[in-house]
């Protein structure tokens, strides 16, 4: 069992510089906060204010702040109802499951518009609902206080991150692309039945029903009870959502490349 | 009888995270020990075989509180292995700066904490300064301070914002300065001396034993780094050299760091000389779908995906700034990872504990414990 020694290594000759050197060093880095503080006054000064907006030399000048890059920061959520195409793209990538698609007012009454609420408590600011909102409508801002005093009040519906919206608070520049080389939807002719709920639950219409040539049935042959039309994809407004897939009742629609 | 058991942790400011020193003492000297570990066992490999293979890098950040980047790096080498995806060069370029960074800024905080362990509080107010810096030029190209979600199976998320690579430099002419500092806080200061020098050696032998990594096992005179031994990611083309030391005690370990820090440093300019010169894409232009950005739902074509994609198995090993961490990924084909598992360096270097614990005294353990540099959080997972 190995028991402490006595220092191997040689100590400083002069006992006044061990305490010396390091308080001398303390004292520099004192003299400089007072001209150069490493810190801001938080809730008086903060880092979205103007004056820490601008490029900020970091050795040259003040430590602190990151200038205009300071609108990458993954904040609260701001929506733009209006252009928002209810795709549930958001709610899709989300790995929290926080973000609930809810009715909002508006649109036809029978299909309501449905957009993005979402339970900060869960949420992980992870920022893959913003990178998967092929509209650009659900954007992450700067905002980050948001202390409350009810669990209810952190859910925040799609009113209030339209509020947030209006605030105009910087929106993260930063977007990822999207890869030019998507997968379309392919159809499974013989299982469609022609049901149209692809077409109607398209958020981007561009699923169009179009008449198919009814066969002749040969002599003793049962003819498939379906409706004779078939649904044509628009690949260049598709967004890729999948919501047909999930709502098509035989699942004859899928992911493929178009030959 | 004089021997009696006590409890260091899991609550104690020497544990740093939530585990707990059983220590046994006689008197002042330590003559037993136990670590207790697992208080903060959140699942993390079993929730990952639910989860797509990008939303895994949300959990990657939380495994390591103060090394997210190099944990995001270790699973998506993990996953691009098996997922059989080529990464374009900048963007393992941008990984190997930004792990750089992410081991200055884990060193710092490590700096900061062990410090103040010891008892000097102004160094740690330094520590804790220098590292919020690095964390503004981290939020300055991914959005976030210390969850980045940065990295994508395939490439990583977005390019550098211009001006990016000039701040990143002020930034290392900032540190390399201030490392002078900690070294005239710290080594100029005999009580510092007194404190640290042979105690809690833990020589190479022993090391080896346990599997020990990290800079624990090169304060003990063994060259070991992942990044040399078996190079990732662009370290094959940059320069740097491993740190030695020969004491492995306290001090060596101290030293150790500092040098790291500097070597990275070291790193990080060559990989923004490189960067400056190539311009081009940061994402493999061909991925499967459920790769890409929309994370569209696949529909009946499951189990269809599952017999067409090739299948694979991923295993990665990069040194961490604690150690050497593993990650081991098995791909079925499906969307999510069959089977994820990782290794922690930490969770080795304190399971030797007896080995350098024992024999001290009791005031010898917060050092001790200290320049471990533990994160509870990758240990338990």
């Amino acid at each position: 069992m190995s028991t402490p020694e006595t220092s191997s290594r040689p100590p400083n000759d002069n006992p006044i510089l061990w305490v010396a050197k390091p308080l001398l060093t303390a004292a520099k880095q004192f003299r400089k906060s007072l001209f150069r503080p490493s810190t801001i006054v938080y809730p008086f000064e903060r880092l979205e204010d103007p004056k820490f907006r601008e490029e900020v030399a970091v050795a040259a000048g003040k430590p602190i702040g990151i200038g205009a890059v300071w609108d990458n920061y993954r904040g609260v959520h701001a929506l733009n109802i209006d252009t928002c195409i209810s795709c549930n793209l958001c709610a899709f990538s989300c790995p929290d499951l926080c973000i609930d698609m809810v009715n909002v007012a508006g649109g036809d009454p029978k299909h309501p518009k449905k957009c993005p609420e979402i339970d900060y408590g869960k949420c992980s600011y992870c920022g893959f609902c913003s990178d998967a909102c092929p509209e650009g409508c659900l954007t992450m801002t700067t905002r980050y206080e948001l202390s409350v005093t009810k669990r209810a009040d952190m859910v925040f519906s799609p009113e209030r991150l339209y509020q947030v919206y209006e605030q105009k608070l910087p929106m993260n520049p930063i977007r990822l692309e999207r890869p030019e080389n998507e997968d379309q939807i392919l159809l499974d002719p013989p299982v469609c039945i022609g049901c149209n709920a692809c077409a109607r639950d398209c958020p981007t219409k561009c699923i169009t029903m179009l008449d198919i040539v009814k066969p002749t049935a040969a002599p003793g042959e049962k003819m498939p009870k379906r409706i004779w039309k078939e649904p044509v994809i628009n690949d260049s407004d598709c967004v890729r959502c999948g919501t047909c897939i999930s709502v098509c009742p035989k699942e004859c629609l899928f992911w493929g490349t178009r030959k | 009888m004089s021997e009696m058991w006590i409890n260091m942790g899991p609550q104690h400011p020497m544990t740093h995270g939530l585990w707990n020193l059983r220590v046994k003492i006689d008197g002042e000297i330590v003559v037993d020990v136990d670590a207790e570990m697992g208080y903060l066992h959140r699942g993390i490999e079993k929730i990952s075989e639910d989860r797509h293979y990008n939303e895994v890098i949300t959990l990657m950040d939380r495994c390591c509180y103060v090394a997210g980047m190099a944990w995001e790096h270790l699973y998506i080498l993990a996953a691009e292995e098996a997922l059989h995806v080529t990464v374009p060069e900048r963007a393992l370029y941008i990984r190997v700066m930004s792990e750089e960074f992410q081991r200055v800024a884990s060193h710092l905080m490590w700096y900061a904490a062990f410090v103040q362990d010891i008892g000097l509080l102004t160094p740690f107010l330094y520590g804790m300064r220098d590292r919020d810096l690095i964390l503004d030029l981290f939020q300055s190209y991914t959005g976030g301070r210390m969850t980045y979600e940065y990295m994508r199976v395939g490439g990583v998320r977005n390019d550098m914002p211009p001006g990016f690579t000039d701040r990143a430099r002020k930034l290392c002419t900032w540190l390399i300065d201030r490392f002078k500092e900690y070294d005239t806080l710290c080594l100029a200061s005999t009580i510092f001396h007194k404190r640290c020098d042979n105690i809690g050696v833990l020589k190479a032998a022993a090391c080896r034993k346990h599997g020990v990594t990290g800079p624990m096992l090169r304060s003990a005179g063994v060259k070991a780094d992942i990044r040399k031994d078996r190079p990732y990611a662009a370290y094959d083309r940059v320069e740097f050299d491993v740190p030695v030391q020969q004491d492995a005690d306290v001090t060596a370990r101290y030293l150790i760091r500092m040098e790291e820090m500097r070597q990275s440093i070291r790193i990080i300019r060559q990989t923004l000389d490189w960067l400056d010169a190539h311009p081009g894409p940061v994402i493999a232009p061909q991925l499967p779908r459920w790769l890409g950005a929309p994370y569209a739902p696949i529909g009946n074509e499951g189990y269809l995906l599952k017999r067409n994609y090739p299948h694979g198995l991923g295993f990665s090993a990069i040194e961490e700034p604690h150690g050497e961490a593993l990650a081991y990924l098995v791909n079925d084909g499906g969307e999510h990872p069959y089977r994820v598992k990782f290794k922690s360096p930490v969770f080795a270097n304190i399971s030797a504990v007896r080995e350098y614990v024992v024999g001290y005294h009791v005031a010898d353990i917060p050092p001790i414990m200290g320049s471990v540099d533990i994160c509870v959080g990758e240990v338990d997972r």
